[in-house]
């Protein structure tokens, strides 16, 4: 029975790191889609090269807590549970998210073409 | 003697289920290499671009699938884990704001679809060829960039040949100079037929 444990253990670990490394080529090597990823849909990102400060911090922020979760599993693997995370770590991933999904909300209904929208709204009511 | 059947049974059981993930394991990375599953889409909108909300997804399940694995893997037997308050947490916030993006997304019907984006694109749409003469044509399938297509004339005369070079028909004898004729090239995408983009070709 152990034998067949190993084994099943083995065959899960070659898929998932298989899987994990096709991904990544694919996106290094442009296979994977990754165009526009970091970029606003509204022109005020421009001034940044197109480039939106909300999508990189997000970017950061997942990519930094990830990398920590995977470091903790394997530096100190505990049996039988998955390793804590400090209590700031929800906190401070929330609040990222937050920045993100406000900023977008924002350009969707209160930005750019929006705010347009309401000014000539409010001019024809004007007028 | 029952005791010593169900404990052979569950050994054959077991074999069945190892090889069974095996094969199924080897299968979807086999379909993968191929192209049969097919990831240019994984992390991308309708609109071709690709978002940020399915990438920070893909991390967390990645993550969560391998220190799942790692500590199941670690217990003697294995076992399921206990998973702290806080990593559930941190899943929500993952799986939630994905949602509400969505949300903010489809909300704008311009937010589920590219009016400029096709199955298939040709390139040139327009060019001006001489009696005789050759023009090469390209085309791309931005959804699948390294997928074939099929070269037709379907109007006019002249030949393209699978590579998409046009060769324009010889000039109309005792006529100086040649009259203007069109002639229309059609790419129909190999992974979607029903997608076609066409280029209009004046001879002269």
């Amino acid at each position: 029975m152990s034998l067949l444990v190993r084994v099943i253990g083995w065959e899960v670990w070659v898929f998932l790191l298989a899987l994990a490394a096709i991904v990544v080529v694919q996106m290094l090597n442009g296979h994977i889609n990754t165009k526009s990823m970091l970029c606003g849909s509204d022109g005020s990102m421009m001034k940044n090269g197109g480039i939106s400060p909300a999508r990189v911090q997000l970017l950061l922020s997942t990519l930094g807590l990830a990398l920590y979760y995977l470091v903790q599993v394997m530096t100190k693997p505990t049996a039988g549970a998955l390793p804590e995370v400090p209590d700031s770590w929800p906190a401070m991933l929330g609040g990222s998210h937050a920045i993100y999904l406000g900023r977008k909300a924002y350009v969707r209904f209160l930005g750019m073409d929006g705010g347009k929208a309401k000014a000539k709204k409010h001019t024809q009511h004007g007028q | 003697m029952t005791q010593k059947y169900l404990d052979y049974l569950m050994l054959v059981s077991g074999w069945i289920l190892c090889i069974f993930i095996g094969l199924l394991g080897a299968v979807i990375i086999w379909k993968i290499f191929t192209g049969d599953i097919d990831l240019t889409q994984l992390i991308s909108e309708p609109t071709g671009d690709a978002s940020l909300s399915r990438f920070q997804f893909l991390i967390f399940t990645f993550v969560i699938a391998l220190s799942l694995f790692l500590v199941i893997a670690a217990a003697t037997p294995p076992h399921f884990p206990d998973i702290p308050g806080t990593v559930l947490t941190l899943l929500g916030i993952s799986g939630s704001s994905y949602l509400v993006s969505k949300g903010i997304q489809y909300s704008d019907p311009s937010g589920t679809v590219n009016p400029a984006a096709s199955d298939v694109v040709i390139s040139p749409t327009q060019a001006l060829v001489r009696y005789g003469q050759a023009r090469q044509f390209g085309a791309t399938v931005p959804r699948k960039p390294n997928s074939t297509v099929k070269w037709t004339v379907i109007a006019g005369g002249g030949t393209i040949d699978d590579k998409g070079l046009y060769t324009a028909p010889a000039a109309p004898a005792g006529v100086d100079p040649p009259p203007l004729q069109h002639a229309t090239i059609q790419v129909t995408s190999d992974e979607y037929p029903d997608a076609h983009d066409l280029a209009v070709v004046t001879l002269s």
